[in-house]
């Protein structure tokens, strides 16, 4: 029943793999029952908690509580500095954030994801373009040249106007409907950009064709957020203000995809 | 109101609501709860002077966590009372559908309340606060490995104790 590759996959969902990593996560799920089983187990897991855990709030006699402890904690730093500080032991600060950081290396299983913790800023021009291309997107008139859900019109639009000819795909049922796309200049090469909605956000799914063997690691630039992968010999960014979730959400659906469109099978369109 | 005190609510407030639904799942009762978050928050205070930037969130969830450790080991003789009660979740409320919701967060709250708090405590900052493997492991104070291993114990153990209301209720 449960596989060994279940915590990668566990570290899949969760968007902590490398994106060489998550290729390889990805094909084993094509092929193994079980975990994509297991990843279907925590998706409504994940559904069943926030849906139903999420909307407890700090009652309002705790802030006030708060409020009137922090004047008395001030008011008696300000009278005099020899105040003595706090009978409690004091807090371990920088110790306790260095010891933690220690007890990583000494996981074997977990020894992969420090790549992760330790990648190198490979590609700061390319993420401070992407995160140009995301902005102008988003000034009026400028998001999406060709407006369409149908990805038999968006996918050949791409034809002669990008470098590239990425997966893309409506995820309507999934909650990212497919908006249009557009093709952006990106590391001196047309990208092909797909536009995804979800719910307020706008995600900008840029693919180009990219060589380099370590994308940038996911990333927060100027507010936005950015997710990397590798998908067939195309590197894919996705830029929103969405949340991490949603982005490895709508990765993990690209992802599939196109593991799907490349699957040999002559009877398929 | 000091400098200080102006940087201290501006970084660290906004991150009250979190800590206090993170305090409130572990400790399992909100009175506890609000001590807990009260005490956190004051001595997050008096060491905001050697916080050195980062995330600031996760150094808050640190120090709850530490206090709720003092608490626990105080009143460890206390009663188990099963989280979260009514009144708690009333205090922000409303929208006319909350009675059907809080049916669903009560049968939650009782399968939640069924976890080691170890479990409650990597679901709670995984799937609600979305933290990283790394903030987890920081804040729980254990390896990288671990927080893999507990949260996909604490999913598993979830995911049957749903399973078996489903079959209680069908």
């Amino acid at each position: 029943m449960s596989c060994e590759q279940s915590l990668r996959v566990q570290a899949y969902f969760d968007g902590e793999l490398a994106s060489d990593e998550e290729t390889l996560v990805v094909q084993h799920l094509a092929q193994c029952p079980a975990c994509r089983e297991l990843l279907a187990d925590h998706e409504r897991g994940r559904t069943l908690l926030r849906s139903e855990a999420s909307g407890m709030r700090a009652p309002a006699q705790l802030r006030a509580r708060i409020a009137s402890a922090l004047d008395a904690e001030s008011a008696s730093v300000t009278r005099g500095a020899s105040v003595a500080r706090n009978p409690a032991r004091p807090l371990r600060s920088r110790p306790f954030w260095l010891g933690a950081l220690a007890g990583l290396g000494l996981s074997g299983i977990a020894a992969t994801l420090i790549v992760l913790l330790v990648l190198p800023m490979a590609a700061a021009p390319l993420v401070d373009e992407l995160v140009a291309a995301h902005l102008h997107s988003l000034q009026p008139g400028q998001l999406i040249s060709v407006l369409s859900s149908e990805r038999h019109t968006v996918k050949p639009w791409f034809a002669g106007r990008a470098d590239v000819s990425p997966t893309v795909a409506d995820f309507t049922d999934e909650g990212f409907t497919l908006a249009g796309g557009r093709a952006d200049a990106v590391l001196d090469q047309r990208a092909a950009v797909a536009v995804y909605r979800h719910g307020p956000h706008t995600i900008n799914v840029f693919t180009w064709a990219e060589s380099r063997a370590v994308l940038p690691h996911a990333q927060m630039r100027r507010g936005y957020r950015m997710l990397f992968w590798r998908s067939a010999d195309l590197a894919y960014a996705a830029v929103s203000d969405a949340s991490w979730d949603e982005l490895q959400k709508l990765e993990r659906l690209l992802q599939t995809r196109s593991e799907t469109e490349q699957r040999p099978n002559p009877r398929r369109e | 109101m000091s400098e200080t005190r102006r940087h201290f609510e501006a970084q660290v407030l906004p991150h009250l609501d979190a800590a206090y639904r993170f305090a409130r799942w572990l400790s399992a009762s909100s009175v506890f709860a609000e001590d807990v978050v009260q005490d956190a928050v004051l001595r997050a205070f008096r060491s905001f002077d050697s916080f050195r930037g980062g995330d600031t969130r996760a150094w808050l969830f640190a120090i709850v966590r530490n206090c709720h450790a003092t608490t626990a080991a105080q009143h460890r003789k206390r009663v188990f009372v099963p989280l979260p009660d009514e009144a708690a979740w009333q205090t922000d409320s409303t929208a006319e559908n909350d009675a059907l919701a809080r049916d669903d967060e009560r049968v939650l709250a009782r399968l939640m309340s069924a976890l080691p708090e170890e479990y409650r405590e990597v679901l709670v900052l995984r799937e609600l606060e979305e933290m990283n493997y790394r903030d987890i492991a920081t804040i729980a104070d254990i390896p990288i490995g671990t927080v893999m291993s507990r949260l996909a114990r604490a999913r598993a153990a979830l995911k049957q104790l749903a399973v078996r209301e489903q079959e209680k209720t069908a």
